[in-house]
């Protein structure tokens, strides 16, 4: 069984059409690349699937559970919707890091607010039965993930002091801690000078392991190739190609495709 | 007519003014977020309501709504034949001044409040939702500190005006400092009237390094 399942998913803003029958789906493990022109709706996918948008119609469902049916929409609860987006975690174009907390508490806000009401709710967060002690695991992972996206010297220091890879990286540990069932990354380098995307684009190959899952919509082309188990191509809000990357990238069929790669390799890459 | 004794007599005044001045920060706080709340309402005949509002409250002098207040409650009774309760006069008149002064108040805060509201990027809101946040959370957690350091400028300004607008309870007869001023300078006594302005300057002043002292606590990031 798929870890994530997405099935028909439209969307319109105000009767254009953004989003048609977009469905596809995605093994634990694996990395999804993103690509295609602007304003072929890739931004809006991954807000559907954060729950940022709500799609008119389609199914989303993680781990066997549906999270979302265009069929029986139920109306907007704030508890339910936010359990339903704790199964994603979206890294932003722009950062959205929070300036008046630290690196470390950018990272534990969200958790500790959880833990909170989880102990609360069920008894237990992160294994600890009391809040106390969800404080010192949600801090120890903190610590970890600083750890993964090499930050641990900027533990203290405000985004502000941040450059703007730095502050993704933060951004990237900040969804992680809350252990999302898929990553989402909405063109997490594009916001970047050129000599920063590398050390991003790195902490991002790092990630790429048996249990997580990300989706990474992205105009590195070279990075995709290399780190996406599989390619989306869309276009117009449809998807016009899929498939291992020695397919999409290495001999595309779709003539749209052909023309949008060959964008890309005009420059050289 | 010594300087000490003249000195007391302003200062006297200056606790009415300081009275207002309290008792207007006290209660047009709280109220300028539920009318700011009003003016970014979804549902647009409470959105209407609340923009008339604000626009009639700036848009007409301070000193009428005061007559307004004072005047019209009193003669609504006299028309309605009900007794208008029993305070004495001095009493009326500083309840009068500090209902007009919240209320206005309260109107300029609600502006103040809404664009350093709307001053905060999306981005911020949808962060905090994508990590699981509730509303409130996202509020009080995430918006609330940003919106403080955007208004604190406009605020301490706002602040420092309304320092000097509490005199503006002598047209209903309070004795506040300048009232208590001009009677010396109609006994002759001209010096009081421009000695006031040092009990302001030295209220403001205070103000000012408060004001600065909280920003420069604040100044720790930037939004
Ligand atoms: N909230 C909205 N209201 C109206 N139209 C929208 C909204 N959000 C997106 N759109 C439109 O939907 C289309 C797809 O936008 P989207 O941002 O998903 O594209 P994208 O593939 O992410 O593009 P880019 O590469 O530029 O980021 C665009 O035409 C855009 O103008
Ligand atoms: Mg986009």
């Amino acid at each position: 069984m798929p870890l994530l399942e997405v099935e028909n998913i439209r969307k319109s803003f105000g009767g254009t059409q953004v989003l048609t029958d977009i469905g596809f789906s995605l093994n634990k493990g694996e990395v999804l690349a993103i690509i295609g022109s602007s304003g072929s709706g890739k931004t809006t996918l991954l807000r559907c699937l954060n729950f940022l948008e709500t799609p008119d119609e389609g199914r989303i469902t993680v781990n066997g559970e549906l999270l979302f049916d265009g069929r029986t929409r139920s109306k907007k609860d704030d508890l339910k919707l936010r359990e339903k987006r704790l199964h994603f975690g979206l890294v932003f174009q722009s950062f959205n890091l929070f300036p008046q907390y630290t690196v470390f508490e950018n990272i534990t806000l969200a958790p500790k607010l959880l833990a909170k009401e989880e102990i609360k709710a069920n008894g237990s967060y992160l294994g600890a039965d009391n809040y106390k002690d969800a404080v010192d695991a949600i801090d120890k992972k903190a610590s970890e993930l600083l750890e993964k996206v090499g930050l641990v010297s900027k533990a203290d220091e405000y985004p502000c002091n941040l450059s703007g890879g730095q502050q993704q990286r933060v951004a990237i540990a900040r969804a992680l801690a809350l252990s999302p069932d898929v990553l989402c990354f909405d063109e997490p380098t594009s916001a970047l000078d050129p000599e920063l995307t590398g050390e991003v684009l790195n902490v991002i190959k790092s990630l790429k392991s048996s249990d997580s899952t990300m989706i990474v919509v992205t105009h590195e082309i070279g990075f995709a190739n290399e780190v996406a188990d599989r390619i989306i191509f869309m276009d117009n809000g449809l998807i016009e190609e899929e498939g291992p990357p020695e397919q999409v990238i290495g001999n595309p069929q779709s003539p749209r495709t052909k023309e949008f790669l060959s964008r890309f390799n005009q420059f050289g890459d | 007519m010594s300087f000490l004794n003249v000195t007391l007599q302003l200062l006297n005044g200056f606790v009415q003014n300081a009275i207002v001045f309290g008792v207007t920060l006290l209660f047009a706080i709280p109220l300028g977020l539920l009318i700011a709340k009003g003016s970014m309402s979804k549902i647009a005949p409470i959105k209407a309501i609340t923009r008339t509002f604000v626009w009639i409250i700036r848009g007409t002098p301070l000193m009428l709504q005061i007559f307004v207040v004072f005047y019209v409650p009193p003669l609504m009774a006299r028309m309605f034949g009900v007794p208008f309760f029993g305070f004495d006069r001095a009493f009326k008149a500083m309840l009068a001044a500090c209902i007009a002064f919240v209320i206005n108040y309260a109107a300029y805060f609600s502006e103040i409040y809404r664009s350093g509201i709307e001053s905060i990027p999306r981005g911020q809101y949808e962060a905090g939702a994508v990590l699981g946040m509730t509303k409130s959370q996202i509020f009080f957690k995430v918006v609330l500190m940003q919106v403080i350091k955007r208004i604190l400028p406009p605020m301490s300004n706002e602040i420092i005006t309304l320092v000097k607008d509490t005199s503006l309870a002598r047209v209903i007869s309070i004795p506040e400092i300048l009232k208590i001023a001009e009677n010396y300078s109609l006994e002759g006594l001209i010096w009081p009237l421009f000695y006031t302005g040092a009990f302001f300057l030295l209220f403001s002043g205070g103000l000012t390094l408060l004001f600065n002292f909280i920003e420069k606590k604040l100044s720790y990031y930037k939004i």
